[in-house]
């Protein structure tokens, strides 16, 4: 396979736009709630596999690409209000970040940590935004709202992986950027600068998703809430990413 | 001893697992051991502090190589003690306050979590701990102030916060990304030994490192402390529940200051860096102070409150005074916690009764009836101008000779004597039956506050910085050109006197005055009720972003 058709394949899996729009037709083609939590999980390691058969060097222009792409889906998450597309959007804009460590040869294996710490997160963001659609016929923001007192445990959880979605600490995709920022800071500048900008707007998205779906009064109809056991399986997981990220923070950093 | 610390801060974490553990088992009750652990915590940090003072010298303990190192000196454990302290309080008052709140336990959990962070970034040795810390505090905030789920309001203004927090995060990263970079370590101890050897060794966009980091970490602590431009989430976090804005008001926003304190090796080695510290100070005291006496919600001119004694204590890094920063921010802290949680009794019993006495204070600042019999004007104005000002240089005097070769003393001592010259200014203006006990009974107070003022901050001084060389190199660094320095300070005590002159020129020509110039004062009163614009602006900034967002998503079909 040439390297032009490796390069644009791979700009697919971790999304360059605008081949990122392939991702997020895709995420909105698939209703199936397993296949998508796959799909997330899966897309960035393709992604990490063709990177890592790429011989050619890097064009010119991909830099620029990488952080335009990262920047216009910061942005445009903004006014999302569709939980799912809202964590497609979030995934192309964190993975397309993955092109940097790419470009400063760090090892594949270290590649396949980095995607798969950055997906975990949004793989149970999805899998709850499929909770939200059992629950509530559509997983929208500002539609229903005051989940903090309709169905309690569902929304502590909901609010612990929105917030490991956006690159809080401990959770492994904070010291991810943190690492690409200690790497580029002193010879790029402008990645560090770029990317602490789409944090914040990371933050700000998540804080009106948050907002959309936890806030308000309780719904008076009687909503089924999460099962302990299911919250104990959510919370594992959690403790998991946050001990892992810990780790790979030690690693890394 | 740093085992004690690392316990200290270890508590309020095993507290708020506890709690979201067995909340379900033991229900309400369970909030009792957060209590509990919050008091054995404090009763610790009071050992350590007590260690400290008697002379242990600063340790640290690594968890991980140059990561994860819990620092046993001085300023954290000074801060650690006031932060148990605070915390304690908060406890104790949120276990009846919260009592009906539907997640009680939950609101405790993220206390002690909000505990220990606040614990984690005072102790912090390494610029890991540090950043991670300084983050979560941001983050665990905004859950706090949107405890109430129910409102809106509460999460709009509590996002405020959070956005404002981000903002100051990504300096402090970047900054400690810019150390590692030039030092290959992150340990705290070790980049500040480095640049004590050798403080110009590295550049970086070609200026020298140490101001560049000593910007990014300034930029950090105006976010925090509320900085004019970075203010307006303050005063409107005010529907949080009262014991979250005690500890915000008593401690989080303080953290500017200690951020500041903690990186003040590098300031001293950062040119004129402390000289734009003290003035965005100045400028946030100036327009906090003005903006609090012109609101008519006494929350928010709490909130203003807070932002002015912010201002003040960013002022007092500016000038070198780095421990008299750590002592502003523990009296703020209990002056204004105490405002906050007896805030709810002082509303009850004021229902009942003003409790307003109608004596001459009351005619004077409420009735706003001067007296008209006065003293002769000229004795007055040497006794306001002069008894403050010899009280201030013999208390200074009684603590250092050579305190008045420092240009910040300087200051400090200038806004002393203006703030002395002040309050007897309004007791001359005051009506009462024996003038002279009045002035007497203003001086003695004015001779309380200034000895004890001068007395606990050299304490501070002492404790925090023994080394008398780094002292004066803090002072030193925080010099400002003499030319701007005497330009400044004649400026300043022009527009006091302007301002004073005004006053009187005021109540002689009140009714003349007002019809001259009835159109400026509505202009600048306008400007001062919209609060100079600052969050307008930042909403329009704000609607513009979500627009332009709204127009991608539909020109790019929302994929």
């Amino acid at each position: 396979m040439s390297d032009i058709v490796l390069l644009v394949l791979a700009g697919i899996f971790l999304p360059l736009f605008p081949m990122s729009m392939v991702f997020n037709a895709v995420i909105d083609k698939t209703s199936n709630a397993l296949m998508r939590s796959v799909i997330f999980v899966v897309w960035p390691l393709c992604g990490v596999v063709l990177v890592s058969n790429l011989t050619m060097a890097q064009p010119i222009w991909l830099l620029p690409l990488v952080l335009f792409t990262s920047t216009l889906y910061a942005v445009r998450i903004l006014t999302l209000r569709d939980v799912t597309q809202w964590t497609g959007f979030l995934a192309t804009s964190l993975w397309a970040l993955l092109w940097i460590p790419v470009m400063h040869e760090t090892s594949a294996e270290m590649l396949y940590g980095y995607a798969v710490s950055m997906a975990l997160p949004l793989m149970l963001l999805v899998t709850l935004s499929a909770g939200l659609e059992k629950r509530f016929g559509a997983a929208y923001t500002d539609l229903y709202g005051g989940l903090a007192r309709t169905i309690p445990r569902f929304s502590g959880v909901l609010v612990v992986v929105i917030v490991a979605a956006v690159a809080t600490p401990v959770f492994p995709t904070f010291f991810i950027l943190f690492d690409i920022i200690v790497e580029t800071i002193a010879t790029e500048p402008a990645i560090s600068t770029v990317l602490l900008f789409n944090w914040l707007l990371w933050s700000w998205a998540g804080a009106r998703l948050v907002q959309g779906l936890i806030v308000g009064r309780a719904s008076q109809v009687k909503i089924l809430d999460m099962a302990k056991p299911t919250v104990a399986l959510y919370a594992i997981t959690l403790i998991a990413l946050a001990a892992g990220g810990i780790y790979m923070g030690a690693e890394i950093l | 001893m740093e085992r004690l610390i690392i316990t200290v801060a270890v508590l309020p974490l095993i507290s708020a697992l506890f709690i979201q553990l067995f909340a379900g088992q033991f229900g309400r009750s369970i909030v009792k051991v957060s209590v509990a652990v919050t008091t054995i915590g404090f009763l610790l940090s009071i050992v350590t502090l007590a260690l400290a003072l008697t002379g242990s010298s600063p340790e640290a303990m690594s968890l991980a190589g140059d990561k994860g190192i819990i620092l046993f000196d001085p300023l954290g454990t000074l801060l650690a003690a006031i932060i148990m302290g605070i915390s304690l309080i908060v406890h104790l008052y949120s276990v009846r306050y919260m009592a009906e709140e539907a997640a009680y336990g939950q609101f405790f959990v993220l206390l002690d979590l909000m505990t220990a962070a606040l614990l984690f970034m005072v102790v912090a040795g390494d610029l890991i701990t540090l950043v991670i810390s300084w983050y979560l505090v941001g983050v665990l905030l905004y859950f706090l102030l949107g405890q109430d789920t129910r409102s809106q309001i509460a999460y709009r203004f509590a996002f405020w916060t959070l956005i404002t927090y981000r903002i100051g995060d990504l300096p402090l990263i970047l900054a400690a990304a810019l150390l590692f970079n030039a030092y290959d370590t992150w340990s705290l101890t070790t980049i500040f030994a480095e640049i004590s050897a050798n403080p110009y060794a590295h550049q970086v966009f070609g200026l020298p490192l140490t101001e560049v980091v000593a910007v990014l970490v300034g930029l950090a602590a105006f976010a925090r402390s509320a900085q004019f431009l970075l203010h307006t989430w303050l005063p409107y976090t005010m529907d949080g529940p009262t014991p979250v804005s005690a500890l915000m008001h008593a401690g989080i926003v303080n953290a500017g200051g200690f951020l500041i304190n903690r990186f003040a090796p590098v300031f001293i080695h950062s040119g004129d860096v402390l000289n734009w510290i003290f003035i965005v100070g100045l400028i946030t005291a100036v327009f906090g102070s003005l903006l609090m006496l012109t609101q008519n919600d006494i929350k928010k001119a709490l909130g203003y409150s807070t932002m002015g004694q912010m201002g003040f204590m960013i002022m007092e890094c500016g000038i070198g005074a780095f421990s008299l920063a750590i002592y502003h921010m523990f009296a703020h802290g209990v002056f204004k916690g105490t405002m906050f949680l007896s805030a709810g009794s002082v509303i009850n019993d004021a229902r009942h009764d003003d409790g307003v006495p109608k004596d001459e204070l009351y005619t004077f600042a409420v009735e706003k009836q001067p007296n008209q019999a006065r003293q002769p004007w000229l004795l007055m104005a040497a006794i306001t101008l002069i008894v403050p000002l010899v009280i201030l240089v013999l208390a200074h005097l009684l603590i250092a000779e050579d305190y008045f070769q420092k240009q910040g003393a300087v200051v400090l001592l200038f806004f002393g004597w203006v703030t002395g010259a002040q309050l007897i200014f309004a007791t001359y203006r005051m009506r009462s039956q024996n003038i002279w006990r009045l002035v007497g009974l203003s001086v003695l107070s004015l001779v309380v506050v200034v000895l004890g003022y001068v007395f606990i901050s050299h304490a501070f001084d002492l404790f925090l910085y023994p080394d008398e060389a780094f002292r004066a190199q803090l002072y030193a660094a925080a010099s400002f050109d003499l030319l701007r320095f005497d330009v400044l300070v004649v400026m300043t005590t022009l527009i006091i006197v302007l301002g004073w002159l005004m006053t009187y020129y005021s109540e002689q020509n009140g009714v003349r005055r007002a019809q001259r110039s009835k159109r400026l004062w509505l202009n600048f009163y306008a400007l001062i009720s919209r609060e100079f614009y600052v969050s307008d602006i930042y909403t329009r900034l704000s609607r513009t972003i979500l627009a332009l967002s709204g127009r991608l998503n539909v020109w790019l079909r929302w994929l």
